[in-house]
């Protein structure tokens, strides 16, 4: 089988395959991203001619689930070795630490219920094996560590692709993106092909544009590497390397987008990128990575709305969100409740109180003469001094 | 120690309580008076129009008349945009026909009347035509909206509609000076005139301004006092903020908007609404203008939706305006 | 640093708890041969440091093997030991001799 590092977990993963490992009827593969789980079972299934079923989040939940890992037409045919079909099938759930992840207490007892019932094997990946609420998943399931790769087996790797892809790289250029791969083989691989494969050669300069995925590329070095971008693929390189907060970046590139757009028509074009990122973005929520792509491709236009526009200008850092932290949800339930009162008493939405009735209150409160509004509307001292307290920012 | 009576907000004590004494709406009264003389007659109604102009008081106007004193007993009052979604409407209507007793003298129904009903989607409002017909033996619907072009057409075709217009300037100054004689404080012509202009033929913020300027200066109210109060208590702010972003100063603009959520606690939806409800009141522009940048408005309620962070659509939807704003070419 | 042989090394006699102990963190013992190789690779952090301590070692660590020719190295033959990511499983790697040489995996099916 053509997979490369993690040796130990591959055969130990075989070993479960062939029910040489015990009673286990499901196993669970960990490890950061990038490492070869997936490519693991894809390639474990090839060889020995099973089927792979796989099955995501919302599937698991479904009705049909159980059926398809239970039912008859799944038994496994064991005598007919001369069969050309398939002799079995495995379940596949891939990222199962994003169904845990999401308060979704639904999610795993779901999965433990198909794991139950289930006649064939079943295997879960999972990036983060800690998440407390993968205990139950743990407790039924064999285990397999996957570790990241270490360079000189990226390289081979990387020398291998070239090989069959006719690549001509520098061995250094192949050094190098080792080097920032940090030990995930699929960026590594992913960054071979979109730095070499159009020209099929490939040299160290090629790869001056790959900064180290590391934990110490700031907000300042990541904002300054973006706005001067000079194309599409480095600003989305860059984006797709820092590990600033992704919500903390969007505020600091909408801060700091008037400054490098002066021009109006530029702006709003850039900011509808921006807009278009953070739909995306929204959209991923905490499981949909693989729309991440189109997230970096978003926010990377805006960035290269203009090249020709760009001077240097001294960035704005995003000051602390005082007003988001200031609204929290007890806030938000007083504001609410007071609004209520006031909507009630005069036939007005609590959105219409607050935008209507609320900033002209408070300037009587300001000159001392609301007290009896106060009373009329029923406001409890709590909701009165919430009213005197709320400021302007 | 001021009364109750007396310290209550001027916009519901000097609410009319009788159609006639309505301002300015005389067209629309005489309808209604008509289908209030026979209630069996009466249909579903959709009271459409700016805010402000006197719809919710009509509704009201109406459930007093038909019910005299007791009205409340016979009134539902809901608004679209507080109720969670239509299933509790449903709900709230189920249990109203279910307790509250259907005939009263000649009317043979109960009045549900329904606000902001503009702000309910497509198929919220498929639901709310099905609850009028269900209902329609034991109740009358008021629908109140600011865009009747909102309401579905199968609700529309079930209702008399009413179009509330905005209010005559004069009638306006009329109404304040009223209020502001009862109340015992002077309010001088120029002050009158500059209220009205800030309101933009919203009589509920025109009273409101009125009211909190008179806390000024004990039973004076004059230019001065006027313009402290536009300063300081601005609902006006989301105006501002359009116009700041059609005039290109688009950061300053952002600043505002940043001060509503930080100040109010505003939702970048609420916020969205409002500048939806302010755009139709702005004289300064032309039909079309509005209809573009109702458009522009209209894409980014959606991705507010979508999106993460409401302040980047937010700043992208001012952008926006921004870019239209320079085409056009014009200040407002 | 002491680098064992993962497929075959020995250790000094240790009591029948040590060796139970060994057993389960997961070593395999022949019996024939007097020698221990790692079965299973799951508690490998607790299994070196339980065998440093049998050896009285700073640290214990095995070889790598690696994938082209099958020799085993250690790690301080490699130049990008500073920049490794995991210093110890797996324990397959790719030695220095057949990187330069630019030798790669047979292509299996």
């Amino acid at each position: 089988m053509d997979v490369i590092g993690n040796e130990e977990a591959k055969t130990a993963f075989v070993d479960w395959l062939n029910n040489k490992r015990g009673t286990k009827k499901a196993v669970l593969l960990y490890g950061p991203p990038g490492v070869g789980k997936t490519t693991l079972v894809n390639a474990a299934a090839g060889e020995f001619g099973l089927k792979v079923i796989e099955m995501n989040a919302s599937d698991a939940r479904s009705e049909k689930a159980i059926n398809r890992v239970a039912g008859p037409a799944t038994a496994f045919v064991a005598l007919d070795t001369f069969s050309t079909e398939s002799k079995g099938s495995i379940l596949f759930m891939d990222e199962v630490d994003g169904i845990a992840g999401n308060e979704d207490r639904g999610g795993v007892s779901a999965i433990l219920k198909i794991i139950e019932n289930s006649r064939i094997p079943v295997i879960m990946a999972a990036n983060d094996p800690d998440l407390d609420k993968l205990r139950p998943l743990k407790k039924v399931s064999a285990l397999i560590r996957f570790h990241l790769v270490r360079i000189p087996l990226i390289i081979s790797l990387l020398q291998k692709v070239c090989q069959r892809e006719h690549i001509a790289a520098e061995f250094e250029a192949l050094e190098r993106i080792a080097e920032n791969s940090s030990g995930d083989v699929r960026s590594a691989i992913n960054d071979l092909q979109s730095l070499g494969e159009t020209t099929k050669t490939l040299t160290l300069q090629d790869t001056v544009m790959l900064k180290a995925r590391n934990r110490d590329i700031s907000m300042d070095e990541t904002l300054r590497g973006y706005f001067s971008a000079k194309s599409l693929l480095e600003a989305s390189m860059l984006l797709s390397r820092s590990n600033v907060d992704y919500d903390d970046f969007l505020m600091a590139v909408g801060d700091n987008l008037p400054l490098r757009y002066p021009d109006p028509a530029d702006l709003a074009k850039a900011y509808d990128f921006v807009s278009r990122a953070d739909m995306y973005k929204g959209r991923i929520g905490t499981e949909n990575w693989h729309l991440l792509r189109y997230f970096y491709n978003s926010l990377a236009e805006a960035a290269a709305t203009s090249p020709e526009s760009y001077k240097p200008f001294t960035l704005i850092s995003p000051p602390i969100r005082v007003i988001t932290l200031f609204w929290t949800k007890g806030k938000r339930t007083m504001l609410d409740g007071i609004c209520a009162k006031i909507g009630h008493l005069c036939h007005v939405s609590h959105a219409s109180a607050k935008m209507d009735f609320i900033p002209f209150i408070k300037v009587m409160m300001a000159r001392n003469k609301a007290d009896g509004v106060m009373s009329w509307f029923g406001l409890q001292p709590a909701e009165v001094e919430f009213l005197a307290n709320m400021t302007r920012f | 120690m001021a009364t109750n009576e007396e310290s209550v907000m001027w916009v519901e004590k000097y609410r009319p309580k009788k159609l006639d004494e309505v301002v300015d709406l005389k067209d629309i009264v005489t309808s209604l008076k008509a289908f209030m003389r026979n209630p069996k007659t009466m249909p579903h109604l959709l009271l459409a129009g700016i805010p402000g102009t006197g719809k919710t008081t009509v509704a009201l106007c109406i459930a007093r008349e038909l019910f005299g004193q007791n009205w409340k007993t016979f009134t539902l009052e809901l608004n679209a945009s507080d109720e969670r979604g239509i299933d509790t409407v449903r709900e709230r209507v189920k249990d109203f026909s279910r307790y509250s007793r259907a005939a009263f003298g000649n009317v043979p129904f109960a009045l549900i009347i329904l606000d902001e009903s503009d702000q309910m989607t497509g198929p919220a409002q498929t639901a709310l035509r099905r609850i009028m017909e269900t209902s329609s033996r034991t109740s009358r619907f008021i629908l109140i909206c600011n865009q009747s072009g909102k309401i579905i057409e199968p609700i529309q075709s079930r209702c008399a509609i009413f179009r509330f217009s905005k209010l005559d300037r004069q009638a306006m100054i009329e109404q304040l000076c009223c209020i502001a004689k009862n109340e015992k404080v002077s309010l001088d012509n120029e002050a009158a005139e500059r209220i009205v202009d800030y309101a933009e033929g919203d009589l509920r913020h025109a009273i409101n301004a009125l009211q909190t300027a008179s806390a000024y200066r004990e039973g004076v109210v004059d230019e001065k006092t006027v313009s402290q109060v536009i300063g300081e208590a601005s609902p006006i702010q989301v105006q501002l903020m359009i116009r700041k972003a059609l005039n290109g100063e688009f950061v300053e603009a952002r600043k505002m908007m940043y001060d509503l959520i930080g100040s109010y606690g505003f939702s970048g939806s609420e916020i969205v609404r409002q500048m939806q409800r302010e755009l139709f009141k702005m004289s300064t522009l032309s039909p079309e203008q509005k209809a573009d940048l109702a458009d522009v408005i209209g894409e980014y309620d959606y991705r507010l939706t979508q999106g993460a962070n409401s302040d980047i659509q937010l700043s992208a939807l001012l952008a926006q305006f921004a870019k239209v704003g320079k085409a056009k070419g014009e200040t407002c | 640093m002491v680098v064992l042989n993962k497929k075959a090394f020995k250790l000094p006699r240790v009591e029948k708890d040590k060796f139970i102990l060994l057993l389960r963190l997961g070593l395999d013992y022949d019996r024939v041969q007097g020698t221990f190789c790692v079965k299973s690779y799951n508690n490998i952090e607790k299994l070196t440091d339980t065998i440093a301590t049998i050896l009285n070692a700073d640290e214990v660590t095995f070889a790598q093997t690696c994938a082209i020719c099958d020799r085993n190295f250690p790690c301080s033959e490699c130049k990008y030991l500073d920049l490794c990511a995991t210093k110890n499983l797996p324990f397959q790697c790719v030695c220095p001799q057949c990187l330069k040489d630019g030798k790669t995996f047979k292509e299996t099916g």
